[in-house]
């Protein structure tokens, strides 16, 4: 295998001498940052286009099969009971409500909230997938991120309150919630490091255990003995993340999401500039290279992993203190939003914010579906999993782009997102 | 070359036998420890274990997880990793309940279940084979689009994520009483009938035809796989696409057939699940809830082997099987929550023992015919 075994059969020069497995992993880096950052996006976008026109038939399908007084919407003379336009109306504008008349109502407060979240788990799956591992687990590191913030956060709060409290309190809750996270996440790197043990297979694993686990706890010794749901007790409001534009009610903070975006430019940074992050991306691209130039294969492993989980750890704490208020079963599926946020965004961190924001529109649009349609809101998990099949098909899209005689000028590399890796984009 | 071939996919048959058997010694040891964590009650477990009830769960709960081994065999084999079993298990769970409240028999509610999969199935070869996807990234897709599109059709047709078929299999001996063959409504009921009152194995005579159709089905798949033309061009397909492609065998086909045949079996396996219990549960992670996840893990441990994909099968779902007893009976004080995690954690466990098992050496890679 040559160094260009990343770049498929891309431009690099396989046979050319090159002085050292470095130089030459990093100009392979280099060649497939210029190469495929355009055409990411292009098949990104496209990617999101089609899976709205298959999710438009879907609707229409949807509506053949369901029995209804007067068609909602007719094409070409046949009737049909929902309305595609109606839906997506709802789907993606009804997530900023009235924006122009408030641009802090509630419905724009809950993408906030679900954009912020979107953020951790998708910059959490990007780094693993740069060192080479599939990290599917966000959930269940999400999950006990969760559940220990709030039970530690809990804990703590009456020993203090005030301003003061609440800068301590969500500090703690956030450095508790990505140490579990952390931990949590190090379990599949350290299966795969030393036994070679699927990551894939494990971390979905583990993703049923945390489930399970925190069922448990949350419906067993840590229940809140006032509610009949399985949730554990209220975190005093000092001891949540501090709104300072959105009303009290709305559960969304701007401070959250500043935190978030700070964090996906800083783990860009850590990946492009720093010694870690070179080993990262070594590894993910080219991981016999990486280890015969020096890096420590099953060390970058673990580390990377404990770093994803750490996001996906951090994303469940700030779950908690913004929009949640304690730890309740039935967590969201983030985790699995993540996966889809990380791919749409070609596994670049700051591209996973805008992926995000994408995200927290169509969740928080799926609410405004389920109350004025009678289209079932499950419609944004059949989008999200479209989202990643045509994404992870860039070939598809190149061979429709050659029809359409757009010349092959991006060039670059051939291969999708891939396990074995991504790419800069 | 071809006999080189023939004789390297011997030797990994014999190694898949090896390790079966240790996983498998491997996994009781595991189930042993749990019993004996529980210190006094280590005998009432033991009891559980050897019940006939358990044994008749753990046939039941067999079924889908061997079939879609059995899908993920053959898909693997060919070359294309099918991670999407999970999916194809979830859509047609849903489909054989809605083919059967819409036909009134359960028989073609597995029908359909198996048409709805093996689209599924073509989906998922169309972007692997032709567009020449990720297959890990395309599978995990197929799952998140099953995942979705389930409950969204079940909310559809029937108004509820959770749904009901109003039909179930019957058991073998209804099945023969209701034959209206002479010697097979009487002489034959009356023998299983005495047969299924034998303590642990009667359970054996008393099960679903769907669980004598899984024992059918892991037989025939080894015979396929290992003794005919059709078995040795997916095995070649996975090793040596090279090698196949200059014997003058389209490697593109031979995968879509592999990876169909994947979906036809998994989609009886789907079936089979929500059948058994004539509903299908479309809440959370569905009522597939990791299955086919754990059938890959199962075909990983009978390394590609069919009979020890069946015999890792039986021990993860009789694990299953002991939890849903020891919920049932009270027996340990350990609260069902947690019993309910043993068989992800022995799938990690499993997993970390024996995670060096051998994929065919094409795995995951695309091939064009002519290809440097």
């Amino acid at each position: 295998m040559t160094d260009d075994d990343a770049g498929g059969d891309g431009p690099s020069g396989g046979g050319s001498a090159a002085p050292s497995p470095r130089d030459r992993a990093f100009d392979a880096l280099d060649r497939l940052v210029a190469a495929s950052a355009t055409e990411r996006l292009l098949i990104s976008g496209s990617a999101l286009l089609l899976s709205i026109a298959v999710g438009f038939l879907l609707i229409l399908v949807a509506g053949r099969m369901t029995s209804c007084d007067t068609a909602a919407y007719t094409l070409f003379g046949v009737g049909f009971c929902y309305d595609p336009v109606l839906v997506y109306d709802s789907l993606f504008l009804g997530a900023f409500g009235d924006f122009l008349a408030n641009p802090l109502n509630g419905q724009f407060a809950t993408t906030v909230s679900e954009t912020t979240v979107l953020v951790f788990t998708g910059v959490a799956v990007a780094v693993a997938f740069k060192a080479g591992v599939f990290n599917i687990g966000g959930q269940g590191q999400l999950v006990f991120g969760a559940l220990a913030s709030a039970l530690a956060v809990y804990a703590v709060a009456g020993a203090l309150s005030g301003f003061v409290g609440t800068v301590v309190l969500v500090a703690f809750g956030l450095a508790v919630g990505a140490f579990v996270g952390g931990a949590y996440g190090a379990i599949p790197g350290a299966l795969k490091a030393y036994a070679d043990a699927n990551e894939v297979i494990t971390t979905i694993m583990l993703n049923f255990v945390a489930t399970s686990v925190a069922l448990y706890l949350a419906s067993g010794p840590f229940k809140d003995p006032e509610s009949f749901a399985n949730q554990t007790r209220r975190l005093p409001e000092y001891a949540l993340f501090p709104q300072p534009l959105f009303p009290a009610r709305a559960n969304a903070s701007m401070v959250a999401l500043v935190l978030a975006v700070v964090v996906a430019v800083g783990i860009a940074y850590l990946l492009r500039r720093t010694s870690f992050g070179y080993d990262v991306r070594t590894s993910g691209i080219q991981p016999e290279a990486a280890e015969y130039g020096g890096v420590d294969a099953a060390r970058t492993v673990v580390s990377s992993m404990a770093l994803s989980g750490a996001l996906a750890g951090l994303g469940g704490a700030v779950y908690v203190l913004t929009i949640a208020g304690n730890f309740q079963t039935g967590v969201p599926d983030y985790g699995f939003d993540g996966i889809t946020v990380s791919i749409l965004a070609g596994n670049n961190p700051v591209g996973a914010v805008a992926a995000a924001l994408l995200f927290g529109v169509l969740k928080s649009g799926s609410i405004i579906v389920d109350v004025s349609t009678d289209v079932p809101p499950q419609l944004v998990g059949v989008l999200r999993g479209l989202i990643v099949l045509f994404v992870a098909m860039p070939e598809f899209f190149r061979m429709i782009g050659k029809r359409v005689d757009v010349r092959d000028r991006l060039g670059g590399s051939r291969d999708a997102v891939a396990t074995d890796g991504g790419e800069e984009a | 070359m071809s006999a080189d071939l023939g004789g390297r996919l011997d030797a990994v048959g014999t190694r898949g036998a090896v390790a079966g058997a240790a996983a498998l010694v491997a996994v009781l040891a595991l189930g042993g420890l749990v019993v004996a964590g529980s210190g006094g009650t280590a005998a009432a477990v033991l009891g559980l274990l050897f019940s006939k009830s358990t044994l008749a769960a753990a046939l039941r709960l067999s079924v889908p997880i061997a079939f879609a081994a059995l899908g993920g065999i053959f898909a693997e084999k060919s070359g294309v990793i099918n991670i999407g079993l999970e999916g194809l298990l979830i859509i047609s769970a849903f489909a054989g309940v809605y083919a059967t409240s819409v036909t009134g028999s359960v028989w073609l509610g597995v029908v359909g279940g198996v048409v709805a999969s093996t689209l599924m199935a073509l989906l998922f070869a169309i972007v692997c084979i032709e567009f020449r996807a990720d297959q890990i990234i395309a599978g995990l897709a197929i799952w998140l689009i099953a995942l979705g599109l389930a409950p969204f059709a079940s909310q559809v047709v029937f108004g509820s994520k959770n749904a009901s078929a109003g039909a179930t299999f019957p058991d073998i001996q209804q099945l023969f009483a209701d034959s209206g063959v002479p010697v097979l409504s009487t002489a034959v009921v009356s023998a299983l009938d005495t047969l299924g009152s034998i303590p642990f194995f009667g359970a054996l005579f008393e099960a679903s035809p769907m669980v004598y159709l899984m024992f059918v089905a892991v037989g025939a798949s080894w015979w396929t796989l290992n003794r005919t033309s059709f078995g040795r061009w997916v095995r070649a397909s996975g090793e040596n696409p090279r090698a196949l492609d200059t014997a003058g065998v389209d490697v593109s086909r031979v995968r879509y057939a592999a990876v169909l045949l994947s979906g036809v079996l998994a989609g009886v396996g789907g079936a089979a699940l929500s059948l058994s219990l004539g509903q299908f549960v479309g809440n959370g992670p569905t009522m597939v809830n990791g299955k086919g996840f754990i059938a890959i893990v199962t075909y990983l441990l009978g390394n590609y082997n069919p009979v020890g994909a069946l015999l890792s099968t039986m021990l993860f779902a009789g694990l299953d099987a002991l939890q849903f007893s020891l919920q049932g009976q009270d027996v340990l004080a350990i609260p069902q929550s947690l019993v309910r995690t043993i068989p992800y954690v022995s799938v990690i466990v499993v997993l970390a023992l024996f995670g060096r098992t051998r994929i065919p050496e094409a795995a995951g890679e695309h091939y064009e015919s002519g290809e440097e």
